[in-house]
């Protein structure tokens, strides 16, 4: 299958916090879910891939093209959202459309005005006034006016109410009847991802821990309960996290086939929730 | 390139109002002309920094379809595109006010200002986001202030290079320092460049 | 055609996708040859992921119930009824002959199991 985004062996290295070897891709035509705690380094990541930071080592390719060589030509085929608004605040839409439109070759009128109505947004006011939820409106209006083919967005529902959430995923599930389109958004509201996501992409600490399709997901990781004495250093290994209370345990596993092949019937094997495995991890991982 | 250098005039639209008024100001209170000149090229290029030194408006830029190189070129030729338009409203503002000036004062107005330009562009990405209008106050006053002092200092203690500037005719010495400021102009702009390319957003 | 998701069912996604349409081609509702919506199109309409879609037509595809041409679409494959009517009579036959063995362990009659089918079937 063919990768949109791809990162090599990444490593980007700040004074107390580093993206170690990183090694991500991104499969077109695909919704893929970007999940961490806050400080995993999701943005990091993203600007990694935006060339808004430069790797200390490894490679990051889109498009299967370089940023060495073509940089405008990649940007050209990116629609970007981020957390906070970077557009002139005191500016209103159709001047920032104005400063916007001429960088992309592709920038089509008629696609930002129709979006602009289905947005209700006001050309004439200043960025500033809009709520958290129009900025977010702004951005997607102008993010998708250039026929980009790879769309990456930075939290584009945090701090939003549940409707403008709800609508952001319908328009996002109507961007991909275009088998073209790639999605990938980061995210800690992994119920944002529960409907639309192809593939989720973990990062823990700095480090991916997993890449993969919402299926393989569901047959690999699970909650598993039973009775404390079942436990021993044999059959930990297949948990990630233990955590252990008088009327028994409660694990993650990703290994749900060994599970059920070490503990049959005597455990409760539950689906984990993308939540329940990210809470899992919050201790680090744990395998003995 | 050019839409960057345009992004200028959009972003400014309400400082623009102000630019006429600024500059009649400085003619009604007949001020030397080079002056005049300094101050109206400085207008549009430093306000724009009041913008871009926000890391919002590094992160917008960088991720249109614009490349680093360019970014920096659109700041390194958009001054000197403004510079020109500023002389030539500064210059009808002049006429229209009966004030004499001669391109000498077009000269050293401009000069002075790509003097400027080419010792605070740099301290814009060198310094984080609020230090920046502090350094560049403090910039000014330096190359305003200490700036003549430490020349005339010089001069009468290196009598080689008075003399050597003396010796030379008015031509000579316009080209020359022509010929400096243009040096350090480019030297600036391949520094800003490099920190420019380094910088993380 | 009609697809009903249940968020709160234990049974996957993509597997009551590719039961109810097995349902509506046994049933004929599904002609052979008629196009369904495709992969994209059906995710958008249920709001739900594209690899779920996509995994269903691949498991219908497999069990030959639906054909994909690159390009075109998914379409429904010509089905030999008689074939899958005698697989599932061989099912009913089977658990039918459990539920005998299960009835003779408790002594009931030929009869009292008739009754009881009955019952049932008009429930």
């Amino acid at each position: 299958m063919e990768n949109v985004v791809e990162l090599k062996n990444v490593t980007k290295a700040f004074k107390g916090f580093s993206v170690k070897n990183m090694d991500l891709q991104v499969k077109k035509g695909f919704v893929t879910g970007f999940i961490g705690a806050n400080g995993a380094g999701k943005s990091t990541t993203i600007k990694l891939m935006m060339n808004l930071l430069k790797p200390d080592a490894g490679e990051v390719k889109l498009f299967g093209l370089d940023y060495k060589t073509h940089e405008k030509a990649i940007k050209e085929r990116i629609g970007f959202v981020y957390d906070g608004n970077v557009f002139f605040e005191g500016l209103n839409l159709k001047d920032i459309k104005r400063i916007v439109s001429p960088a992309y070759k592709n920038w089509d009128d008629i696609i930002f005005s129709e979006y602009i109505d289905k947005f209700q947004l006001p050309l004439h006011k200043a960025i500033k006034t809009f709520s958290k939820g129009m900025q977010m409106k702004a951005s997607l209006a102008i993010a998708l006016s250039h026929h980009a083919e790879l769309i990456i967005m930075d939290e584009p529902t945090a701090g939003l109410d549940p409707i403008f959430r709800r609508e952001l995923l319908n328009l996002l599930q109507e961007l991909m009847v275009d088998g073209n389109r790639t999605i990938f958004f980061s995210t800690h509201i992994t119920t944002d991802l529960d409907r639309i996501a192809d593939y989720i992409a973990f990062i823990h600490g700095g480090e991916l821990v997993f890449n993969q399709s919402i299926h393989e997901i569901a047959e690999n990781y699970a909650l598993v309960k039973g009775g404390v004495e079942l436990l021993d250093r044999d059959t930990e290994k297949d948990f990630v996290h233990i955590h252990r209370t008088s009327a028994g345990f409660q694990a993650l596993t990703d290994n749900m086939k060994a599970v059920k092949h070490t503990f049959g019937d005597m455990v409760v094997i539950e689906r984990a929730s993308l939540e329940d495995i990210m809470y899992n991890f919050k201790g680090g991982m744990h395998h003995v | 390139m050019f839409n960057l250098i345009r992004r200028d005039v959009i972003l400014q639209k309400k400082q623009l109002l102000m630019f006429i008024p600024f500059i009649l100001f400085f003619i009604i209170m007949d001020a030397h002309p080079a002056l005049i000149f300094l101050v109206a090229s400085i207008f549009i290029p430093f306000n724009t920094y009041a913008y871009d030194e926000k890391a919002e408006t590094n992160i917008l830029l960088n991720s249109l379809p614009y490349t680093r190189r360019e970014i920096i070129a659109s700041r390194y030729l958009g001054a000197i595109v403004y510079m020109v338009l500023a002389v030539g409203v500064t210059s009808l503002a002049l006429a229209a006010f009966n004030k004499s000036f001669s391109m000498t004062d077009i000269a050293i107005g401009s000069g002075l200002f790509l003097l400027f330009a080419a010792l605070t562009f740099p301290l814009f990405y060198i310094f984080k986001p609020g230090y920046i209008s502090a350094a560049v106050m403090i910039g000014f006053l330096f190359l305003a202030g200490v700036g003549p002092r430490i020349v005339l200092f010089i001069a009468e203690h290196t009598t080689a290079i008075t003399d050597f500037i003396a010796s030379l005719s008015t031509p000579a010495l316009y080209t020359g320092a022509a010929a400096a400021i243009t040096a350090l102009y480019a030297a600036s702009w391949g520094v800003t460049h490099i920190i420019y390319q380094r910088k993380a957003f | 055609m009609q697809i009903i998701i249940s968020n709160s069912s234990k049974e996957p996604i993509y597997e009551q996708i590719t039961n109810q349409i097995k349902s509506s081609i046994l049933a004929g509702d599904l002609q052979e040859g008629a196009a369904l919506p495709s992969i994209r199109q059906l995710a958008k309409d249920l709001q739900i992921s594209v690899i779920t879609t996509k995994r269903a037509y691949e498991e219908l595809e497999k069990a030959g119930f639906i054909y994909s041409i690159v390009g075109k679409g998914s379409f429904v494959a010509e089905q030999n009824l008689e074939v899958i009517k005698e697989k599932k009579l061989k099912v009913i036959e089977e658990q039918l002959s459990a539920v005998i063995t299960n009835g003779k362990e408790l002594g009931l009659s030929l009869d009292e199991l008739q009754q009881l089918l009955k019952l049932l079937y008009e429930e």
